[in-house]
């Protein structure tokens, strides 16, 4: 049933609303105006008695007035009309009403009836006395008619007077009512106008509330609000099918919204990490061009040192000057593309061989490195700095007791490098902050120069686009400490090449 | 996302608000509307008689008559028997005997008629009987009439009934005269004591004679040693107003009577006034008939003396079943009478309480 109601179309379903309040309306007029036309009838009817008794009073003078031209004419022509003056009053007598009842017209009319038909006989008496010219008796007879009558007319006229008494009573209470029931049926009619406003608008409201909900809907939906809820109508009229199709609308905005944002997210995401690559480069080339003052100046004088040095047949002086420009020359042109492995290394040589004659020959160096993997590539000045820490921060103290180990060696399709030495150790803080990235950098302390730590891993994290790229191992205070970076054997795509 | 159904159920809940409220405004408007016309509808009868007894009288506005036909009515309905004060309801007053000849004409199951004595009324009489309707007279009659029954109280009865009160009035005036030292009254037994009896000239009831005699009887036997002296004034009741002038007359004679003994009410109350208005109260005695307010209240004031007066209400009823009776056995005793009560200072109370009762 209510879904029978539900599956009306819209415009059935308001007409419908409509006709019934008109026809609601038209049933209580009609049944308020038929109760007026009963009043009225009623009160049309209320001296109909008088009417009737006023008849039946002419229909007595009529019929004395019969006999009376017929005793003094005795003509064909009057005894005619007293007979349709007898006939017309008899019956009219014989209506009148026998019952003794406990009302007093009622009596009246009983007397009325009886005195009537006595008289009739008396009449019928007269005249049958005059056709057989008895005259004494229709003398006498005439006279007691006579009397008759009058005492008829007398009765009538009476019931009359008590009737029309009655009636007027009856007539002005029928009056009172007329008026007092228009007076209700225009309270009736109010209340059905008020009545039938209420439910129009009650009705009507049932069927447009869901196309409000709707258009509320629609409303914050076009705010950019996507999260509404969107009432499931169980109906299939209009409103019902414009509800199921917004619905299915809204949630295929939502599903595609969803698609691109995730799209949109991952795009950001890679060019986040492209444009931190390249300023973390970027930080590192100035900060290198900041330490090495015009490296190409220094490079070239150096080499022109070199060849004095051959000319002049100092084998070893030539030698120190041509692995110091060797150093300069890769700080100059290979920082900005991968290298291999083994053109890191061989830095890391030229450093530590650089550092030896400046500190005759102080750094006891060791290096085990798997040769397939000299042609790996991996990001440029990575290997000097994590030494240079390893000198400065771990041995730099111990004179000639500091060792410092290089391995490359691979495992699986991993490639490590371990840069280990036997100085000073850091404590598991220190080893935090510095994976962590939030040791304080070094040039703030004052023993600036190198590329730091934070920037190395940084590179490292952003090339292999993993988190676990280092890993730093120290025993403790004094038991020294080892670096091991890794990354896979083809993670050169990682970059973006 | 939550789930909404929409509005099926409200919807629902309307369609039946709206039902409810259609019918109960209809129910509303269609009830008050019978209930309306019913209050004006009332014009039918509620019960209705096997017979039908006319009451004829030739004064049926006074309370006397009132009070018989009370009675009269009483009675009948208990018997399913309708009686009706003829003539009450028509426009014009018509004659007992015009009234006699109505009801005869109306074929009425039986008539009460107030006699007269009238020849006229003794022939009346004659003609319903001959028609079938039994004809009983009450409180006066028509002695050789072919009524089946009379009902009343006998002249002479009424008469000695007046002459003990005539006594005890004069002993009355003798004891007052006697306190205010009344010269006129020292001779005391040899004073003739003057009763004046008014009657009605219109053929009154009861035999102006046997109620003289009555009188006499009753005041001979009561006071042997004094003198009294009795004589009867015929009242002009021809028109409303003669009564009174006649009345005042007697006032207005050299000797004004000592005791007023007046057979009617309009003759009582009539007397009385003309007692106030000549200044006599006290001097003058009225004993008066019949027992309305008017001159109750005048017995509580000793203005009147006493009144006799016939218990009207059992008049009416002996009169119906005294028709009844002959309706239904054909037959009836030929005369009844009725009880006389006499009221005087001692009881007026008591009759006074009951006026008050039957006026609420």
């Amino acid at each position: 049933m209510k879904n029978k109601i539900k599956s009306i179309p819209l415009s059935i379903k308001i007409s419908g609303i409509f006709i019934m309040a008109n026809f609601f309306s038209l049933v209580v007029i009609v049944v308020l105006l038929l109760g007026i036309n009963s009043l009225s009838r009623r009160m049309e009817e209320s001296y109909q008695d008088n009417l009737h008794l006023n008849e039946a009073i002419e229909a007595l003078d009529n019929l004395q007035r019969a006999m009376t031209e017929y005793l003094n004419s005795k003509s064909t022509d009057s005894l005619s009309d007293y007979y349709s003056r007898e006939q017309a009053f008899s019956s009219t007598v014989e209506n009148l009403n026998e019952l003794i009842t406990d009302r007093t017209p009622d009596r009246m009319e009983r007397n009325i009836k009886y005195m009537s038909e006595d008289y009739l006989q008396r009449v019928a008496e007269t005249i049958e006395a005059k056709r057989g010219r008895n005259i004494e008796k229709y003398r006498t007879s005439y006279e007691e008619t006579n009397r008759q009558y009058e005492y008829i007319k007398a009765y009538m006229r009476s019931l009359n007077e008590e009737r029309f008494a009655e009636n007027s009573v009856r007539y002005t209470a029928l009056a009172r009512n007329f008026r007092r029931f228009q007076y209700v049926a225009m309270s009736v009619m109010i209340v059905v106008l008020v009545g039938s406003a209420f439910i129009i608008t009650g009705l009507t409201g049932t069927i447009i509330d869901p196309l409000r909900q709707l258009a509320r809907t629609a409303d914050e939906v076009s705010n950019a609000n996507f999260d509404v809820e969107i009432p499931v109508s169980t109906g299939t009229d209009e409103v019902g099918r414009l509800n199921t199709a917004f619905r299915k609308m809204l949630i295929s905005i939502r599903e595609y919204i969803d698609r691109l944002r995730t799209s949109m997210e991952n795009e950001q995401i890679m060019q986040k990490r492209e444009l931190m690559m390249e300023t973390h480069l970027k930080d590192a080339q100035l900060k290198y061009l900041q330490a090495q003052i015009n490296p190409h100046f220094l490079f070239n004088t150096l080499n022109a040192g070199a060849q004095l040095a051959m000319m002049e047949g100092a084998d070893r002086t030539y030698e120190y000057v041509q692995t110091v420009a060797d150093f300069f020359r890769y700080n100059v042109k290979k920082l900005d593309a991968p290298v291999t492995i083994e053109e890191e290394v061989n830095l890391v040589d030229a450093y530590i061989s650089i550092l030896n004659v400046r500190f005759s020959g102080d750094i006891h160096y060791d290096r085990q490195v798997d040769k397939r993997l000299l042609n790996v590539k991996m990001p440029g000045m990575i290997l000097q700095p994590i030494v240079e820490n390893a000198v400065n921060h771990g041995i730099r103290e111990m004179g000639d007791q500091g060792h410092i180990d290089l391995q490359v060696y691979k495992d699986g399709d991993r490639v490590y490098i371990s840069v280990k030495d036997n100085g000073k150790g850091m404590t598991p803080e220190d080893i935090e902050k510095v994976v962590g990235c939030r040791w304080e950098s070094d040039a703030e302390k004052g023993d600036g120069g190198g590329i730091a730590m934070d920037n190395v891993i940084s590179r490292l994290r952003l090339y292999a686009g993993r988190e676990d790229v280092v890993e730093i191992r120290s025993e403790g205070e004094g038991k020294g400490t080892e670096v091991i970076i890794n990354f896979s054997l083809h993670e050169e795509g990682a970059d973006g090449e | 996302m939550k789930k909404k159904t929409i509005s099926g159920k409200k919807l629902f809940i309307y369609l039946i608000l709206t039902a409810i409220f259609s019918v109960a405004v209809l129910s509303v408007a269609v009830v008050y509307f019978r209930i309306y016309t019913a209050e004006v509808s009332d014009d039918s009868y509620n019960r209705t008689f096997s017979r039908y007894y006319a009451m004829i009288t030739d004064d049926y506005k006074s309370s006397f008559w009132q009070s018989v036909y009370g009675g009269a009515l009483e009675e009948a309905l208990e018997d399913g028997v309708f009686v009706e004060l003829f003539g009450s309801n028509l426009t014009y007053n018509y004659s007992p005997e015009e009234l006699m000849e109505m009801a005869i004409s109306a074929h009425v199951d039986g008539i009460l008629v107030s006699g007269n004595g009238r020849e006229e009324m003794t022939e009346l009489i004659g003609r319903a009987a001959e028609q079938g309707i039994p004809v009983v007279t009450m409180y006066s009659d028509n002695e050789d009439s072919d009524r089946c029954s009379f009902v009343g109280v006998n002249g002479y009865t009424i008469g000695s009934e007046y002459g003990k009160q005539a006594v005890r009035a004069r002993e009355e005036l003798l004891r007052l005269a006697e306190a205010a030292g009344d010269d006129a009254w020292t001779g005391r037994d040899k004073r003739v004591t003057s009763v004046a009896v008014l009657f009605d000239d219109s053929g009154f009831a009861y035999d102006q004679n046997v109620i003289l005699s009555g009188i006499v009887d009753a005041m001979s036997k009561e006071m042997r040693n004094a003198e009294f002296e009795i004589r009867s004034v015929t009242v002009d009741s021809t028109n409303p107003f003669s009564v009174e002038e006649s009345i005042h007359s007697v006032f207005m004679e050299e000797q004004v009577p000592d005791i007023f003994v007046c057979l009617s009410e309009l003759d009582t109350t009539v007397v009385y006034q003309a007692v106030v208005d000549f200044n006599m109260v006290g001097k003058v005695k009225i004993l008066g008939y019949y027992d309305s307010e008017k001159i109750l209240d005048a017995i509580s004031r000793n203005v009147v003396f006493s009144s006799l007066t016939v218990n009207a209400e059992e008049l009416g009823k002996i009169g119906v079943n005294a028709l009844v009776e002959y309706n239904e056995y054909g037959n009836t005793s030929q005369y009844v009478t009725a009880d006389l009560v006499i009221i005087d200072r001692s009881n007026v109370a008591e009759y006074m309480k009951k006026v008050e009762e039957d006026e609420e």
